[in-house]
């Protein structure tokens, strides 16, 4: 999975599940989308169905300073780096 | 301190319309809003009554997504009519999340739709898909404080949170509360309703207590029938209402549009059987309504009867009514246009009555052509009266043995 892969379905997820179409990706996302606790709860999930598995309760814990698209890739990344060799962003 | 309380905005959905218009003219033309029950593909195939109270009409919602993203369909129609309401009252933005304005609000059981997805989830997939499934929000969406602070959260109404959900007296209570908090100075103002969404697991209740009409499935329009003696029981509805309260001297000097006066409210407890209704029980509450509104049961002009149409509630508030108020008041059974709304018949009824004193008519009660000889005590009304409306009570009886009246004046 490349880099590219991931905002792209990042952003996919932003405008299928917060109707937020293309947002920047330094945007801070609460300020200029009102994106609050509920939705970043909610991306974990979209997150998980993405990866295809379950992101353990410490990993979700270290996603609560995301604040920016770039932020979520670095985020996705990392975990994906921790598991399947063929998601290993290239 | 007791201060006056005065009506600045209203606003329904209702089983005979949106709005004071629509359902004005319903009650003018007499239109049931009594349709045939909608499949839900959950209990709906095995209910033996087949008609509901039904919003079958498009409602053009605009709440923003951050919004929604806590609402289930119970929670759309309470901030539909919230904002209406508030629009209506003119009141500023500053007040509204001063701390000022409060919210009581409630449905009987937050959002059966949602509850039942979760159901859903938890018995047709694996445990661990059951938790995956479930999601974050479904709580925010199905509790039973859902509507008041989903209206809180899209307002920014920073005031008291009152949110019964105490059956068929869950918006009366929401109203009397509302109405004590602004009468004792706790709030200078309170938005104040009921709402309750399609729902055959209410249905199923009563069907299952043998309380709902059956007769009439084919000709759905033809029941509930209040005080009738063809009535065999309830039907089911759905809807919402609101109603803006505020402190007087508030009101007037702001120059809001005053539609009616809340004069008193009086809530009991027939202290046993969690069903039946109770002569002792009802006849209390209606004495104590009339002691707090400090008038004399002959200023009563009309009754809007809870009058579900089931044999032995009709019967006994018959009998209360008459000894409470003589056979002077003319006594309406409003369930009988919309079915029986749940949490939100209290509000609905209590905005009827107001609409009703506004255009100065007496609605009558559909469906009401052979009144049962046990319910001839009091003044019934079966065809349209021009008749001016000065005071009104609404009445409400709720499982759980709670019973309330709330008293309306037109403001003068």
């Amino acid at each position: 999975m490349t880099r590219q892969e991931i905002q792209h379905e990042v952003k996919n997820i932003f405008l299928r599940e917060f109707e937020i179409e293309n947002p920047g990706m330094d945007d801070d996302l609460r300020e200029t989308y009102e994106f609050d606790s509920i939705d970043a709860i909610e991306l974990l999930l979209a997150i998980e169905n993405f990866l295809g598995y379950e992101i353990t309760q410490e990993e979700k814990k270290q996603a609560i300073n995301i604040r920016t698209i770039n932020q979520i890739c670095d985020y996705i990344e990392k975990i994906a780096k921790t598991r399947k060799p063929s998601l290993v962003v290239k | 301190m007791e201060r006056r309380v005065v009506i600045t905005g209203s606003s329904a959905i209702t089983p005979i319309g949106h709005g004071k218009d629509q359902i004005v003219d319903s009650l003018l033309k007499g239109t049931s809003g009594v349709k045939p029950l909608r499949e839900d593909e959950f209990l709906g195939r095995y209910i033996h009554s087949r008609v509901y109270g039904t919003v079958d009409y498009p409602i053009a919602y605009d709440f923003k997504r951050n919004h929604r993203k806590t609402m289930g369909p119970v929670a759309y129609y309470a901030c539909q009519v919230a904002k209406e309401v508030l629009e209506q009252s003119g009141l500023t933005e500053d007040f509204i999340t001063s701390g000022r304005l409060g919210v009581a609000f409630g449905s009987i059981h937050g959002s059966p739709t949602v509850q039942r997805n979760i159901y859903r989830i938890f018995f047709g997939a694996t445990e661990n898909v059951a938790v995956q499934g479930i999601g974050a929000v479904d709580y925010l969406k199905s509790m039973v404080h859902t509507t008041a602070v989903n209206i809180t959260k899209m307002f920014g109404i920073t005031g008291r949170v009152i949110s019964s959900g105490t059956a068929c007296t869950t918006s009366s209570q929401s109203i009397g509360y509302g109405y004590e908090s602004v009468k004792f100075g706790m709030q200078d103002a309170m938005l104040c309703g009921g709402a309750d969404e399609y729902d055959t697991i209410t249905v199923a209740v009563f069907d299952n207590l043998l309380a709902c009409s059956t007769a009439f499935n084919s000709e759905p329009h033809r029941t509930p029938r209040p005080f009738d003696k063809l009535r065999d029981g309830l039907v089911v509805g759905e809807g919402a209402g609101a109603i803006m309260l505020e402190e007087y001297e508030f009101a007037r000097k702001r120059g809001a549009n005053i539609l009616g006066e809340v004069i008193g409210f009086a809530c009991n407890n027939n202290g046993g059987d969690l069903i039946l209704p109770n002569l002792k029980g009802i006849t209390n509450t209606l004495k104590l309504g009339v002691e707090n509104a400090k008038i004399n049961p002959l200023d009563v002009d009309l009754i809007s009867a809870h009058a579900t149409a089931t044999k032995m509630g009709d019967i006994i508030e018959a009998q209360a009514i008459s000894d409470v108020f003589g056979d002077n008041p003319y006594i309406v059974g409003l369930k009988s246009y919309t079915g029986h709304t749940m949490a939100a018949c209290g509000v609905m009824e209590t905005i009827m009555s107001l609409y009703i004193m506004q255009e100065g008519f007496i609605a009558p009660t559909l469906n009401l052509e052979e009144i049962d000889e046990r319910c001839t005590m009091i003044k019934h009304v079966q065809k349209i009266l021009q008749q001016p409306v000065r005071t009104a009570a609404i009445q409400n009886f709720a499982f759980g043995g709670v019973n309330t009246i709330l008293l309306i004046r037109k403001f003068s």
